[in-house]
């Protein structure tokens, strides 16, 4: 590895390092995906944080879904994602998510996972949103932080390198191809790693909204480290906003409360105390799909049906105290810290951005469309279609983990030269940050504010375009590292306003509405069967809507 | 909105010598957490402040700091006036960042077996318990024999047991446990009680996993010897001289009104090597108007072979001391060990009602002892305060008589077998406790446990009484001030 001094631009190599794969995050994606590379050569896994503790898998509260039994199959778990997705979805990669999601359970059983089982010694399945079958495997309301336990112990048994605490902020190319990626370690140094293959698995970026439920990792690196680079990126616009985040403690707003809450029997009221929902999905109801629940929420909340806190009630109170204890224990103990105690009083809750749809262009193999970049994850695009159904995202990570872990692996042995000119651009902007004299903090709160105002879960032209000016706007600061450690900081708000813009982008290019991206300027005459458009398409080079054939 | 004042430990190895403490005062939101005072700190004051988080809520175990000396998480603490946030006690890489990785590479892997089995409903739940944990190192870093001895830590310990007992897990856990350090863990349950995840790691893992190794021959030598002495005496210690047994009669009538009646579990370290401090204890006992009734058939309660994994006979012991007092008909048994209390309370499941002696004396009210001038510390036994959840009661009694100085609620290396089975441990812990009490520049060390009183006092040049003895001498220097003069 060579190790740079960003302050002092010197380049010194006393810890020279290349690897074979460079596996970018450290969520379900990126360290299945390093599990399955490290059997082809080395590799080297790099973490924003420490590894595990990062990323979304670990907060994943509800489940994985996986077709088991019998009764179940794959073309109907097939025809509710392709649905869910309002058929946006690129039906190649669903097509392998369903067929291969039971296996990659597997692996994780194998590799010691404690999924809750029946008494038969089967994996337990509960009920999810926009989904004909239980399919959605838990482990309570834990079941990421499970799977990550299990993937980390895994990784530890294998040979690859992990590096916490690196913050990448470039990927490096020898011409066209991306041969390497340089990154911030905890004290501002620079680092060089060079492989032969990467694997962007950076995990998603819905902090670029005021309010979110994704973890301090979640600021969209990896869609913008692509970009740079050159990768092509479709449906950016297709933001997931999850109908269940908490209101209370403000700070904490935003706060996942999970779907398995309305899988275990949970109900939606407004302040009326009328299950709303009846008006808005009456067949399924709470477990409609998300984009479904969350505009219904969103509407109660701006009709002023909503409680003092803004939001809706979330209640479980009518359930046995057992099962609220056993099944949603997380949940339980998160609200008794905040002072409501589930068992007897509902819930609050409003919507919160979750999961970005869109992302990296992929083939089923996870190559992007930059030679030697794969991408796996809520980073890559093209599964999840318009909306994602709750437990595929858990399964996503496994299966396309997995493949651009065993594609990237199997990537031909190359000379790695060193991308001077783009180390020596790397260098350059990181020096500007030493005269800047905005906190990277102030432009990360405008963004947030203003991407939840003009890009949130009804969108219009006119709003959008304001948004994409204060992006344009706070792009122009020149912002300020007070110390080494703060450069970081400086480049992970730019990879935000990257992302932002790209999603606001690709609202104003989809002229619909369309599964979680909805249009109240634009009046269609279609429905998702019917619609005349495909994904939304960004890159350096091209950008807008493909039409359907 | 609320302004809050908070002092923050600020530290850069690579650049100071030592660390200071930083004082900010900070606008936070109703309801808000540590964290969002410190990122409030970061953004707007002082962005140089390091500090770890990732979900900010509660599951990634990221941000694990101590406010006000208590480890918990940063993100789901409630942030209040005056608090003082520091690092883990582990060392330190930034302001309040610590070294992890070493510890969480400590943590075993499971290597699959050749032949897969699912675990079955009733193996999952046995594991459920120990898979909540989020890695935060609480308990690493209050962990007392971590700080002195070879020890992997709690948490090696729960994952050990967890993989002992899933299927698909190929090692012998129960051996590669010992070699962790099993036998190093006082039992002071300061990883349980500080756990954000509520994991009970001495009882669900470490005991469990010294019963497992009890079955492979691996228990302590010095560990048998006590098991067999319980097996032949009923009694875990041996005695040194007449026994408090002896000494009293079964019935011990108060003076005067009789305000309750209580039976009395002696323990094997009150009856035969303190039986002064019992003593002492009756006599306070009968000057508050409490009976208190000492059936002869009791034996140990069984705490050191429930600590130390040997549980063959244990059953035996339990019904014995049960129905002794069962048979007299009590409603309330009395403790005045605290591993003995703690035993009963959580190791039985008894028809009476269990209190410790501190509780008796503090429910049914004390005739006001003189006061002292003296300075004391208090030192909080394990199995007291955490295992008992008793902390007032003891200070409540001590503050009638003396100057209380506190110091830190640590335990002295005496319990969990360590002090027979790994005395250099002991020792080391002890010398610790020397080092506090010295501190505080209290006079006197008081305690409410003879497995303190007794490890404590030769590791400081303090006498060590009990508070019952304290309360006695109270009682002495009222009675002579009140003696007329002759």
């Amino acid at each position: 590895m060579l190790l740079c001094d960003a302050a002092h631009n010197k380049m010194h190599s006393d810890e020279e390092r290349e690897a074979h794969v460079l596996v970018i995050g450290s969520g379900g994606a990126g360290v299945r995906a390093a599990i399955e590379a490290s059997t082809y050569g080395e590799t080297i896994l790099v973490s924003k944080t420490l590894a595990g503790k990062g990323g979304c898998t670990t907060m994943a509260e509800g489940g994985y879904n996986a077709v088991l039994r019998e009764q179940d199959s794959c073309d109907i778990h097939f025809e509710d994602t392709m649905n869910g997705g309002a058929l946006l979805n690129d039906p190649a990669l669903v097509r392998i998510l369903v067929d291969e999601a039971p296996r990659r359970m597997e692996d994780l059983l194998r590799w010691g996972a404690v999924f809750d089982v029946t008494d038969c010694c089967e994996v337990a399945q509960r009920p999810f949103g926009g989904q004909r079958f239980a399919r959605t495997c838990y482990a309570g309301d834990r079941t990421g932080h499970e799977m990550i336990s299990t993937l980390i112990d895994r990784l530890h048994s294998t040979e690859v390198w992990v590096e916490n605490e690196i913050t990448i902020i470039s990927l490096l190319k020898d011409g066209d191809r991306v041969n390497g990626a340089a990154g911030l370690d905890r004290q501002g140094n620079l680092r060089v790693i060079l492989a032969d293959s990467v694997v962007l698995a950076t995990g998603g970026g819905t902090k670029i909204y005021d309010i979110s439920t994704n973890s301090s990792s979640g600021t969209g690196d990896g869609y913008a480290l692509g970009f740079r680079a050159g990768a092509e990126l479709i449906d950016m616009e297709q933001i997931q906003f999850h109908p269940t985040g908490a209101v209370y403690p403000y700070d904490a707003r935003g706060r996942l409360v999970t779907e398995a809450v309305r899988g275990e029997g949970g109900l939606l009221l407004n302040i009326n105390h009328e299950r709303f929902m009846d008006r808005y999905d009456p067949q399924r109801k709470e477990l409609s799909t998300r984009d479904v629940v969350a505009r219904a929420i969103a509407t109660e909340i701006m009709e002023g049906r909503g409680t003092v806190n803004g939001g809706v009630y979330l209640d479980v109170t009518h359930l046995p105290r057992s099962q609220i204890e056993t099944k949603l224990p997380i949940m339980l103990e998160q609200f008794l810290k905040f002072g409501v105690d589930i068992r007897d009083e509902p819930m609050e809750v409003a919507p919160t951005a979750h999961h970005i749809m869109g992302g990296l262009r992929i083939t089923p193999q996870g190559e992007t469309t930059v030679p030697g970049l794969f991408a796996c994850g809520e980073v890559a695009g093209g599964v999840h279609g318009a909306n994602r159904l709750g437990g595929n995202a858990l399964a996503d990570t496994q299966v396309f983990g997995r493949r651009a872990g065993d594609a990237a692996g199997r990537a031909p042995s190359l000379e790695k030269i060193a991308d001077t000119m783009g180390i020596d651009a790397i260098q350059s902007r990181l020096r500007t940050f030493d005269q800047g004299d905005v906190q990277p903090s102030t432009v990360i709160r405008s963004l947030q504010v203003a991407m939840w105002e003009g890009a949130g879960i009804f969108r219009n032209a006119k709003d959008l375009e304001k948004t994409l000016g204060i992006i344009d706007h706070l792009s122009t600061l020149k912002m300020k590292a007070p110390a080494r450690e703060n450069l970081a900081g400086c480049c992970i708000a730019g990879n935000m306003l990257t992302t932002a813009r790209l999603v606001v982008k690709g609202a104003l290019l989809r002229k619909e509405s369309r599964g979680a991206h909805v249009r109240r300027d634009i009046s269609q005459a279609w429905d998702n069967r019917t619609s005349p458009y495909s994904h939304t398409y960004q890159s350096l080079e091209r950008e807008g809507i493909e039409v359907r054939p | 909105m609320k302004e809050l004042r908070v002092r923050i430990f600020r530290f850069n190895p690579e650049a100071e010598d030592h660390p200071h403490y930083q004082h900010y005062q900070v606008r936070a939101n109703d309801g808000a957490r540590v964290l969002h005072v410190l990122q409030a700190i970061s953004d707007e004051m002082d962005p140089t402040l390091s500090f770890r988080y990732c979900c900010g809520s509660g599951q990634c175990g990221s941000c694990a700091v101590r406010v006000n000396g208590q480890a918990v998480l940063a993100c789901m603490e409630e942030a209040k006036d005056s608090m003082t946030v520091e690092p883990l006690e582990l060392p330190v890489i930034r302001d309040l960042v610590v070294h992890m990785e070493p510890y969480l590479e400590a943590i075993a892997s499971l290597i699959p077996t050749g032949e897969f089995r699912m675990p079955t409903h009733e193996e999952v739940e046995a594991m459920k318990p120990l898979r909540s944990c989020i890695e935060c190192l609480a308990c690493v870093s209050v962990c007392p024999a971590l700080k002195v001895t070879k020890f992997a830590g709690p948490t090696v310990m729960r994952e050990d047991m967890r993989l002992a007992i899933d299927p698909r897990d190929h090692e012998d856990r129960v051996t590669a446990s010992v070699a962790d350090g099993l036998f190093t863990c006082t039992s002071c349950q300061a990883c349980w009680k500080t756990c954000p995840k509520d994991i009970q790691i001495p009882g669900k893992a470490i005991e469990k996993l010294r019963a497992l190794a009890n079955r492979e021959g691996l228990t302590l030598p010095r560990h048998q010897e006590v098991a067999k002495l319980i097996q032949d005496t009923g009694r875990s210690v041996t005695r040194t001289e007449p026994t408090l047994m002896e000494q009293v009669p079964e019935v011990i009538e108060p003076r005067g009104e009789v305000k309750g009646t209580v039976g009395f579990f002696v323990g094997c370290m009150y009856n035969q090597r303190l039986p002064k401090s019992a003593l002492d204890a009756l006599e306070v006992l009968k000057r508050n108007g409490i009976r208190v009734i000492i059936p002869r058939e009791q034996v140990c309660c069984g705490s050191p072979l429930i600590r130390t994994g040997q549980v063959d006979f244990l059953d035996t012991i339990k019904s014995r001391n049960i129905n002794c007092f069962t048979f007299r008909g009590l409603d309330v048994v009395m403790t005045m060990c605290a591993g003995c209390g703690s035993t009963l309370k959580h190791d039985y499941t008894t028809p009476f009602r269990i209190m410790d002696i501190t509780e008796v004396l503090t429910r049914f009210g004390i005739e006001q002892p003189a006061p002292l001038a003296i300075k004391a510390t208090y030192h909080d036994p394990c199995h007291l305060l955490r295992g008992q959840g008793i902390r007032d009661q003891p200070r409540e009694l001590i503050t009638k008589v003396v100057d209380l100085v506190e110091m830190p609620a640590i335990c002295c290396g005496s319990g969990g077998g360590v002090k027979s089975g790994n005395p250099a441990e002991a020792d080391a812990l002890g010398e610790l406790r020397r080092a506090e009490i010295e501190k505080t520049g209290a006079e006197v060390v008081i305690t409410s446990c003879p497995f303190c009183e007794y490890h404590i006092a030769p590791h400081t040049d303090k006498p060590v009484k009990n508070i019952c003895t304290i309360l006695l001498e109270g009682y002495a220097e009222k009675d002579r001030k009140e003696r007329p003069p002759a």
